[in-house]
């Protein structure tokens, strides 16, 4: 089982460019897609969902043609959407047995049991017979995992999940995720490195349509190992840090600025150097000083 | 400040908006359809202003649709695109909210609005587009006018209460179904509007203006439709003014309640970023359920019906929906209380044909179009909507899945709303005491033919919702489609293969059951689903997954990846459909039948013309006699017709050749001469044959003629399916058999047509003092007063009447026979009914009385036997002797019109069967059955002269005075008035649409004219000098012309019976109502009572008069007036009569003001002029007033007159 988008690019009619030659090799597990806001992950997501089709590029789950198939594709696939509402005056076990006929699960007795298996997962069974129009975010979020996880998909996209969960929902909803991803291909679109860090073998990060960085958390962050530096400045001194170092990011810290910056040596004495993490990885790649924009050949490569 | 940036924000933004400006094209468009589709009248120009006025009216109501976008659109979209928490918490007052956006929205949609008038000018300078319609000058103002003083006015209105609806209820569709009420609710208040006695009134309680414009223009001539600007007459004002404060209380009511604040539960919203929910997190073990989706047909059925139960359920989860249901049942209550009101105030029993026909079919139809537009692109749009699309779509559903189920979805909406109106229709029964429902026939006409056009129409409108891919674009889209289906015949589009859902119409009746229609109807519905089910591939392939912006070119390369081989094979299958049955039925329109277009079908009459007119004078013999036998066969229905005539030369030349005409449809196997003749002319098309005879016939001299043709219908035509001979209620007459000579009758009448068609125009007919024409008599050449004998075969179960009496019966091959013979010559007709009848007998003195009557309907016969009675009773002691020695009445089914009179027979359709006669109602069949017996002396042994105008006058004047003389004699005088009233009224109506207007003795083809005011002409000479001096008169003329020989009277003989007993000082009268059209205008302008020191009361006067005359197009000049006209008091009274006359007398009444005292010893309570409205006065108000006490200055308020 792979997912293997091929130079897929796709710009709007008015005028965005919102992928850009985009080439990405998913296994099966967890794969993080990091990116900012408006990178373009969305679009990328709803491509491989089916929903949009690209303008230029192949998409392949195996041998199935994504943009050509889209029937067979839908059968094996479970989206949990950025944005999505639900009709308001029906209540959560009935939509969810609705979704259930439409992902064809017809036979009755296992469609009872699966979707009280969901709502017990999702946490939903003691609500199940009210309205969704009363949900809370989270409630419609976990929700719409549920919808997401029926069928046994074994491609599963998932764009911006944790997001409106609170910290026990996100790790039990993360946890999930990591025990469906041991057999299917789980595409995780977030903008929170935490989420990526966690969990996935393996991670992209996405800018501005193109893919800066492909690559596996771990060996990446490794890469880092002894080029982060970090130090304290006043607000006086750090616009000449900014202005002479590689600066990956700054964070004020009790009323003084934590700045850390990216450099094969240490940068100064006041420098100290500090363990990397997935952030530096992010920050790193956005700056310019890693990945694709740094013109640096990758050491990572397709998975092994 | 801000109210101002919030109105230019909003007003900038709808400006950019290209929704805005397609409405504005919609709008555009059916102002401009409108126009040509309702172009009817040859005298009315086609941009007269009142009608331009109307026609804005209806584009306007059409257009709240709209306005129900625009509206609903500027209140709703905060919160739709949740905005509204930034927006609410600005410190933004909500007058400056709702005010800027309400102003904007209107500004906008005033703009827009402008397409109206614009649309009707442009559909002004395409008014070649209808060739017969007249263009009068071209006044800016009376396109701007209405816009002004109808359309503005009303979008404050309409948008008021939409954007209240809106405002508060933060949802689209109560918006919708806010402005569908409004729209019905005018349908239906212009529907009562005719019932409430009070014109002002009517005036004040019409929001939009309609009711008002009708009675503005209700009784005015073409002349003055066409030259009339609508101004500001006083009503439209008061009208206008009172439902613009409406509008200001309603927003003012809306700012009252508005609040800043959370939609709250329950409101459409999206998730985005949530908070976490109260409910604790339990920690449970991690399972995942592993259930994989089967694929295959049978989920896709299941998936369907999934979707289309979703759907369904989601849809009448809204409480909207229980609205909706309701109004379904509540509307046809309302729209077909008074279902059927025939004539008068007498309206037919609500029986199910007419239900099922008229209510649910004709004035309920535009709730479930209105609905079906609705709730299709509801169905499309709901899960784009709610959000709830991108996960729905992702789902491993077929597209051709997902629009089957919505399909079916709003087929079982539409079957809801179908059962909740047929319950309404059930109840109008139940709530008026009819209890025999027929629910068999219910199902077969609202669940067969009727669901069966919604259906088509369903799948249309989603195609185009999902074509369009803009939800309120394509409901304006859809509503200009399912509009146009409905009009096409009025752009030349008649073919019924062509407009989608065409067909060639049903009429149900209780006789005859669906007759002849059932089968084309459902060849035709069959075709149309195959259309059908090819715009549902196209729709399935087109059908919108998440949320791509859709280029044309996107969604065609889409489209063609999803023509799949089982989708190319229902394609291929439907379009073999339609080629199959597309073809089978242009096999039976266009090859088994003629398709012609209305021209073409002109164009055979005007070669008929063009080639034989010149043999119009050449002496032909008449038919003295006639011996046929008819054979019937009802079941395929088909009629053989043999005979022969007596021929009789009673020219006084010798003649030298016979003419013979078939009218084309029949098929000639022989004609034959009793002598040597030769063909010398044969055309077969046309249906013309010339037999050269040998020896001629010489004056006095006659032969027989004889013939062998038949009537054989192939298959089914486009249009206009033959009913003469149908499975039970064949009625047919004389046209199938052989005419003798060119009939002038054939010719094409109509003007346009004839010059269209390079014929002359006919010559006007002449009047009434032209002596030459009066050899002819009516309507043909061939035939005076005939022996015939006939013998007519139909089917074993049916019964067979024709003229004569009838000599035996008896059974033959399995076929009943029936053998009549006139006892003496006979006006020649050869009318012939057959059909399973039940008989009803009866006597009055010496000659037998029976009705021929459908089994089922036996609620009237009582009436119609008293009225037979009745009227011989009179007729004979008034008029003269009855010439027959028999008396019938045969029901035939509600083909054709209402009744008809023939020698001895009297043919009634279905309706005056199951009239319904409550107290102190007309009774219509009484009524009826009187007019149609005085044909027996009017127009039947007493014939005027053919083609000479003013024949009207002596048949269906007298035969309408003879039935109110007889209503008022069994009724009583109250009853008769009643009948004057109705008569007075449709008079006045009748000239408001009609071209020219003559007087009453030179009428022609004027119905209202020769029935209306010729009764009420008749009548009011009975009032002024009596019963006894007009039946005199008319038993002289009747004396004078029994003899049914020529020369035939004219209206003028007639004329000089009635001024022979007319005194000289009232023959002022025969010139005011006979001889010239003459109007009154008297009112009553102050009424004041006084006691009298006798202990009476005096009551004084001031009344203001005029009489006009107006010349043929309604032009008016005041004449002199110095008549005699009614003087009333009346004594407080109930009911909706002026009350007991203490005083009622005749005073000479000069033009201008005048004053008159009169003294009643009782208290009066009202005093007016004409107090029974017997002058012809357009004005209904003001004769009366209540009277005021002499120290009142105040002016009397106005009562309204009896009616």
């Amino acid at each position: 089982m792979q997912l293997a988008i091929r130079n897929v690019s796709k710009t709007y009619p008015n005028g965005v460019r919102a992928l850009h030659d985009v080439s990405l090799s998913i296994p099966v597990g967890m794969f993080g897609l990091l990116g900012r806001n408006g990178a373009g992950k969305s679009t990328l997501m709803r491509i491989v969902a089916t929903l949009q089709d690209a303008d230029e590029g192949s998409i392949h789950l195996d041998d199935l043609d994504v943009s050509r198939r889209k029937d067979e594709v839908r059968r094996t696939l479970g989206y949990l959407p950025q944005s999505f509402g639900f009709h308001p005056k029906v209540s959560a076990q009935r939509l969810l047995e609705h979704f259930a006929v439409l992902k064809g699960i017809t036979d009755a007795g296992a469609r009872r049991d699966v979707v009280e298996s969901l709502l017990r997962q999702t946490n939903l069974w003691e609500v199940r017979g009210q309205k969704l129009g009363t949900f809370s975010g989270g409630m419609r979020q976990r929700f719409g995992v549920a919808v997401a996880l029926l069928g046994n998909p074994r491609l599963i996209i998932v764009d911006e999940p944790t997001a409106g969960l609170d910290p026990e929902e996100r790790v039990r909803f993360l946890n999930l995720l990591g025990e469906i991803g041991e057999d299917s291909v789980v595409l995780l679109c977030t903008h929170i490195v935490e989420d990526v860090e966690e969990l996935c073998s393996r991670m992209a990060i996405i800018d501005r349509g193109e893919i800066l960085l492909e690559a596996e958390p771990a060996r990446t962050i490794e890469q880092l190992r002894g080029r982060i530096w970090r130090r304290t400045v006043s607000r006086e001194e750090l616009a000449s840090v900014q202005r002479e170092l590689p600066v990956i990011s700054t964070r004020l810290l009790a009323g003084r600025t934590l700045v850390r910056v990216h450099a094969e040596t240490s940068p100064g004495a006041a420098f100290e150097p500090v363990e990397p993490d997935l952030k530096d990885v992010y920050f790193t790649v956005m700056a310019g000083h890693h990945g694709q924009r740094a013109s640096v050949p990758e050491a990572a490569g397709a998975a092994s | 400040m801000k109210l101002r940036e919030v109105f230019r924000y909003e007003l900038a933004y709808r400006l950019r908006s290209g929704s805005t400006w397609i409405y504005a094209g919609a709008l555009l468009l059916v102002a401009f359809l409108v126009f040509h589709a309702t172009a009817d009248s040859d005298v009315i120009h086609l941009n007269a202003p009142i009608r331009l006025a109307g026609l804005t009216l209806i584009a306007g109501m059409l257009g709240m649709l709209v306005t129900a976008a625009l509206f609903g659109d500027a209140a709703v979209r905060d919160v739709a695109v949740e905005m509204d928490p930034l927006l609410f918490t600005s410190p933004l007052r909500k007058a400056e909210h709702l005010g800027g956006r309400f102003l904007a929205a209107l500004a906008v949609n005033a703009i827009v609005a402008l397409a109206v008038p614009l649309g009707l000018f442009i559909a002004t300078l395409a008014s070649f587009l209808n060739p017969e319609g007249i263009v009068g000058p071209f006044r800016l103002s009376a396109y701007l006018q209405p816009y002004l003083l109808l359309l503005l006015p009303n979008l404050v209105l309409v948008g008021a209460l939409l954007f209240t609806t809106a405002a508060l209820t933060r949802q689209v569709v109560p918006v919708y179904l806010a402005a569908i009420g409004l729209l019905i609710g005018n349908v239906v208040a212009a529907n009562y509007a005719g019932h409430i006695q009070s014109a002002a009134l009517v005036l004040l309680v019409d929001p939009l203006g309609l009711c008002t414009l009708q009675q503005l223009a209700e009784y005015l001539t073409a002349a003055e439709q066409n030259a009339r600007l609508l101004g500001l007459p006083e009503m439209l004002g008061w009208n206008r003014l009172a439902w613009l404060a409406v509008a200001m209380a309603v927003l003012a009511l809306l700012h009252r309640t508005f609040r800043f604040e959370h939609a709250g539960i329950g409101g459409r919203r999206r998730t985005r970023r949530a908070i976490v929910g109260p409910e604790s997190m339990r920690p449970v073990p991690l399972a995942i359920p592993r259930v994989v989706g089967s694929f295959g047909f049978r989920t896709t059925l299941r998936q369907v019906l999934a979707i289309a139960g979703h759907s369904l359920a989601e849809a009448a989860a809204s409480r909207w929906f229980a609205v909706v249901l309701l109004a379904c049942t509540g509307l046809p209550l309302l729209w077909g209380w008074n279902v059927g009101s025939t004539v008068f105030d007498t309206s037919t029993w609500p029986v199910t044909l007419l239900v099922t026909e008229t209510v649910l079919g004709t004035r309920f139809a535009l709730v479930p179009h209105l609905l079906l537009i609705l709730y299709a692109g509801e169905l499309v749009w709901k899960d784009r909507d709610t959000g709830v699309a991108e996960i729905a779509d992702a789902a491993p559903l077929p597209d051709g899945a997902a629009l089957l189920g919505r399909l079916l979805a709003l087929a079982a909406m539409l079957v809801l709303f179908l059962a909740a109106a047929m319950i309404g229709g059930l109840l109008i029964q139940a709530l008026q005491g009819y209890y025999r429902f027929e629910p068999g026939l219910y199902l077969r006409v609202v669940f067969g033919l009727q669901l069966s056009e919604y259906l088509l129409l369903a799948v249309l409108a989603m195609t185009i919702h999902v074509l369009v891919n803009h939800k309120y674009v394509g409901h304006v889209i859809v509503a200009l489609a399912v509009l146009f289906t409905k009009i096409a015949p009025a752009f030349g589009i008649r073919h019924n293969l062509l407009v989608y859902n065409g067909d060639p119409g049903w009429t149900y009746s209780d006789m005859n059951g669906f007759g002849p229609f059932i089968g084309p109807f459902a060849w035709f519905k069959a075709y149309w689903a195959a259309w059908a089910l090819l715009l549902a591939v196209v729709a399935s392939v087109s059908w919108v997954r998440g949320r791509e912006p859709g280029g044309v070119r996107r969604r065609l390369r889409q489209a063609g990846v999803r023509f799949t081989k089982p989708v190319l094979r229902t394609a291929g299958v439907a379009i073999a459909l339609i080629l199959g049955l597309g073809g089978f039925i242009f096999y039976n329109t266009n090859v088994l039948n003629e398709y012609r277009s209305p021209m073409e079908r002109a164009a055979r009459w005007a070669e008929y013309e063009q080639r034989y007119v010149r043999h119009a004078d050449t002496p032909q013999p008449t038919i003295a006699a006639a011996g046929l036998r008819v054979e019937i066969h009802p079941a395929e229905p088909a009629v053989d017709l043999r005979g022969s005539y007596r021929l009789m030369n009673r020219t006084e030349t010798p003649i030298d050749s016979v003419h013979v005409y078939l009218r084309p449809e029949v098929r000639a196997r022989s004609i034959s001469l009793e002598r040597a003749a030769a063909p010398v002319l044969i055309d077969e098309e046309l249906g013309y044959r010339i037999y050269a005879l040998e020896q001629p016939l010489e004056p006095g001299e006659s032969l027989q003629l004889g013939f062998d043709v038949s009537f054989r219908p192939r298959g089914f035509p486009n249009s206009g399916l033959q009913t003469d001979v149908v499975g039970n209620g064949a009625s047919f007459n004389r046209s199938w058999l052989p005419f003798i000579g060119y009939q002038p009758m054939f010719e094409l009448a109509d003007d346009e047509a004839r010059e269209h068609l390079g014929l002359a125009p006919r010559p006007a007919a002449p009047g009434p003092g032209d002596a030459a024409s009066l050899q002819d008599r009516w309507p043909w050449r061939d035939a005076d007063l005939v022996d015939v004998d006939m013998i007519v075969g139909t089917a074993a179960d049916q019964v067979a009447v024709t003229i004569g009496a009838l000599q035996r019966s008896w059974m033959e091959n399995g076929r009943r026979y029936f053998h009549y013979a006139t006892e003496q010559p006979t006006a020649f007709g050869a009318t012939v009914f057959s059909a399973r009848y039940a008989l009803r007998e009866d006597r009055w003195q010496d000659i037998p009385l029976s009705i021929f009557h459908h089994r089922a309907h036996t609620d009237n016969l009582d009436r119609m036997m008293r009225g037979m009675k009745a009227s011989l009773e009179y007729y004979t002691a008034q008029f003269g002797p009855y010439p027959d020695r028999q008396l019938r009445i045969v029901e035939i089914p509600r083909y054709g019109g209402f009744g008809s009179a023939h020698p001895h027979t009297v043919a009634f359709t279905e309706d005056v069967f199951f009239s319904r006669v409550r107290e102190g109602e007309v009774d219509q069949p009484f009524y009826g059955t009187a007019h149609e017996v005085a044909h027996t002396w009017w127009g039947g042994w007493v014939r005027g002269a053919a083609g000479v105008r003013g024949a009207g006058f002596l048949s269906e004047s007298l035969a309408n005075y003879s039935a109110m003389m007889v209503t008022e004699k069994t009724y009583g005088l109250e009853m008769a008035r009643r009948v004057y009233g109705f008569q007075l009224e449709r008079y006045l109506r009748g000239r408001a649409t009609q071209a020219r207007e003559v007087p009453l003795v030179e009428v022609e083809d004027q119905p209202y004219i020769a029935y209306r005011k010729g009764a009420i002409a008749m009548y009011t000479l009975r009032e002024h000098i009596g019963e006894e001096r007009v039946n005199t008169a008319l038993r002289r003329y009747f004396e004078k012309h029994r003899d049914g020989r020529p020369p035939y009277p004219t209206s003028l003989d007639l004329l000089a019976e009635l001024r022979a007993v007319t005194p000289e000082a009232l023959r002022y009268l025969l010139t005011d109502w006979f001889e010239t059209v003459t109007l009154w205008d008297v009112e009553t302008k102050r009424a004041v009572v006084e006691r009298t020191t006798a202990g009476g009361y005096q009551v004084t006067l001031d009344v203001v008069a005029k009489k006009l005359h107006a010349d043929s197009t309604g032009n008016e000049t005041e004449v002199p007036m110095d008549d005699l006209v009614e003087i009333g008091v009346f004594a407080a009274g109930e009911g909706d009569g002026p009350g007991e006359p203490l005083y009622l007398r005749r005073h000479r009444i000069r033009s201008g003001e005048q004053t008159i005292r009169v003294t009643v010893p009782r208290a009066p309570a009202r005093a007016g002029i004409d107090p029974y409205r017997m002058l012809i006065d357009r004005t209904d108000y003001g004769n009366v007033l209540e009277v005021q006490a002499a120290a009142g200055s105040r002016r009397s308020r106005p009562v309204n007159a009896a009616r």
